[in-house]
């Protein structure tokens, strides 16, 4: 088990699916992330180096990810929901927010956009 | 117009005494039922709720499926590594096949022997492990359907063994000591990685250093560590398990030679290294440890590559034997590989320390010091199918063929195509100088080595035909003109009926 950020990974998980674990962090973000300490594609999480590790965890640690980045999130939406924009209005409604049609296929809107938004 | 009911519910309409009936639980309806089922012996009515019937405000009406539950089958799953292992496995004898009376085995004697030319030669038992080491058997190989593994002596496995009798300095004295530098070509089935293992078998048998590199993409691929060097510009970068993997391999094959050779160089780099120690020991240093694999590498290859000891290190200083440096799969080192620089930038093949080190032993010049041969075979299955290396291969065999590089019939990159500089620079000599690399290019077999070829099948117990002219010819046809892989498919193919076509 290695600790990345506060979690603890199995050592047999791919680093990169292991990254993009975090909230904020797709596979565009943790390929980055890993040529930029020359960790190659495959590497598995018991690969890792101890320097390795601690420089993920360095770099992770300044990003805005996790709850951070939800806080964020919530904020930019409270923000549209209180200055009565449409796009406010909308989430507030459980409508979807960006034009679709409303007819069929509103699931996630429905699910998701609420008073109490969540993440 | 008949009714629509039925005269035998109708005649039930009135109740039947209740004391003949047995007591039950179902509520009693007062209604009569227009079917034929008395309503004290019918199932209680389900509950209503919760069907699809009650909607809920914006609730999806789309169908609802009950997931399938996937059926456990039992047991437990593999355990890791275990399926490669399957999958990578060898299997190098057939105790089923017959053993082929009076097979000759490969030897330094036989390899040269004209005679036997289009005959099975079977490689020798004690080398088996080394050929192994080396990776040298491919898992798609039919080496499982024969008793034992054996190779067939074609021209060009004929002219190859002459001239590893040249460089070791037998007969023709000329070559000896040189560099010959080969690119492998040909179709798809040409029988070019066996080429190679030939090679390999030659070169153990004449006590050649033996270095390969079974897959050239696993080196590019992405699936292995790598590290950049610190101050080298342009960037390059180290892998330091592929090197560590490629000692091991290295050590395994060529344990006895390297363990009689001496360390004859300084390496400051290595300071655990003693002055008495073997090139066995050296090159253990990498195994271990793979930061330091790299740097044990280039010390390993200094000593198999020094003419001349270093001063203070007479002593012990035997003559380095050539080299036989064989890489399969050579157009994946002509690509952009699957690492990314620290900036995301794709790295190129030729950046990686490891490649750049075997690609510029096709350079000019004495790349190996004591001589030797260098055999870069391409795939043609696996490929990547970079246009440069095509365009690159094209004017090498445009060279061979006597057009110069200012004649108009001389291979161009097609306009506004982006085909790879480095690439077409690699293989471009220097002006008016003789290319340095040789393109061959493996055809088919002649009528005379497919016969022999389908006489080994035959008396292996696989192939249950008359081997005639007639039938080999047609064979032969069928095959792309000899072509070996489509032959061998001929060969093992089991024939219900074979005795009728006698």
């Amino acid at each position: 088990m290695v600790f990345i950020l506060g979690v603890n990974f199995p050592e047999r998980n791919l680093l990169k699916k292991s990254l993009q674990t975090f909230f904020g962090i797709g596979n565009n973000s943790s390929a980055r992330l890993m040529s930029r300490f020359n960790i190659h594609p495959t590497c598995r999480v018991g690969e890792l180096a101890n320097k390795q590790v601690l420089d993920l965890t360095a770099v992770l640690s300044e990003m805005k990810i996790e709850n951070d980045l939800r806080r964020e999130v919530l904020n930019d939406i409270k923000r549209m929901k209180e200055t009565g924009t449409y796009r406010g209005r909308r989430h507030a409604l459980g409508l979807p927010v960006r034009g679709q049609r409303t007819r069929t296929q509103i699931k996630t809107p429905v699910k998701l956009n609420r008073m109490e938004r969540r993440l | 117009m008949a009714s629509s009911w039925c005269w035998n519910c109708l005649s039930r309409l009135r109740p039947t005494p209740r004391a003949l009936l047995p007591p039950s639980a179902t509520p009693r309806i007062s209604s009569a039922p227009f079917h034929s089922t008395a309503v004290h012996y019918a199932q209680p009515a389900k509950k209503k709720g919760n069907s699809l019937t009650v909607m809920k405000h914006r609730q999806s009406t789309s169908l609802r499926r009950k997931k399938k539950k996937v059926a456990d089958r039992g047991g437990r799953p593999p355990a890791v590594g275990e399926r490669k292992a399957l999958r990578k496995r060898i299997v190098l004898s057939n105790p089923n096949a017959l053993e082929v009376e009076g097979m000759l085995d490969l030897s330094p004697e036989t390899m040269v022997d004209s005679r036997l030319r289009g005959t099975v030669l079977g490689l020798p038992v004690p080398m088996i492990d080394q050929l192994r080491a080396v990776q040298a058997f491919k898992p798609k190989q039919g080496w499982s359907i024969f008793r034992r593994p054996g190779t067939v002596l074609r021209r060009d496995t004929i002219e190859m063994g002459r001239l590893f009798e040249q460089i070791s300095g037998e007969g023709d004295a000329a070559k000896k000591g040189k560099v010959v530098k080969k690119i492998v070509t040909g179709m798809k089935g040409s029988g070019k990685t066996v080429h190679l293992l030939q090679a390999m078998a030659m070169g153990f048998l004449k006590k050649w250093a033996v270095i390969t590199i079974p897959d050239a993409r696993e080196l590019v691929s992405g699936e292995t560590a790598y590290a950049a060097i610190e101050g080298s510009d342009p960037l390059q970068y180290v892998q330091p398990t592929a090197t560590s993997a490629l000692l091991t391999r290295t050590v395994d094959a060529n344990r006895e030679l390297l363990a009689s050779l001496k360390v004859s160089q300084k390496h400051p780099a290595l300071k655990m290294l003693k002055p008495s120690s073997t090139l066995e020991d050296l090159a253990k240093l990498g195994f271990s440890d793979p930061a330091v694999s790299w740097r044990v590498f280039q010390a390993l290859w200094t000593e198999l590559t020094a003419t001349a000891p270093a001063a203070g290190l007479e002593k012990d200083f035997q003559p380095r034997p050539p080299m036989l440096v064989a890489v399969d799969g050579l157009a994946h080192w002509m690509t952009e590989s699957a690492y990314r620089s620290a900036e995301f930038k794709p790295i190129h093949a030729h950046d990686l320390a490891f490649v750049h080190h075997f690609l510029s032993l096709l350079k000019e010049g004495d790349s190996l010091k004591n001589g030797g041969l260098l055999l870069y075979a391409t795939s043609a299955s696996n490929n990547p199918n970079p246009k440069a290396l095509n365009i690159a291969l094209d004017r090498l065999a445009a060279r061979q063929a006597g057009i110069s590089a200012s004649s108009p019939e001389y291979p161009q990159p097609p306009a506004y195509s982006d085909a790879d500089p480095r690439v077409l620079d690699l293989l471009q000599p220097a002006e008016k100088a003789v290319s340095p690399v040789e393109l061959q290019t493996l055809g088919g077999l002649t009528r005379d080595e497919a016969r022999g070829f389908m006489e080994y099948f035959a008396r292996s117990g696989l192939l249950r035909e008359l081997v005639n002219d007639q039938w080999v010819s047609e064979k032969w046809s069928l095959s792309g003109g000899g072509i070996i892989g489509e032959l061998e498919k001929f060969g093992r193919r089991v024939r219900a009926t074979a005795s009728a076509s006698k």
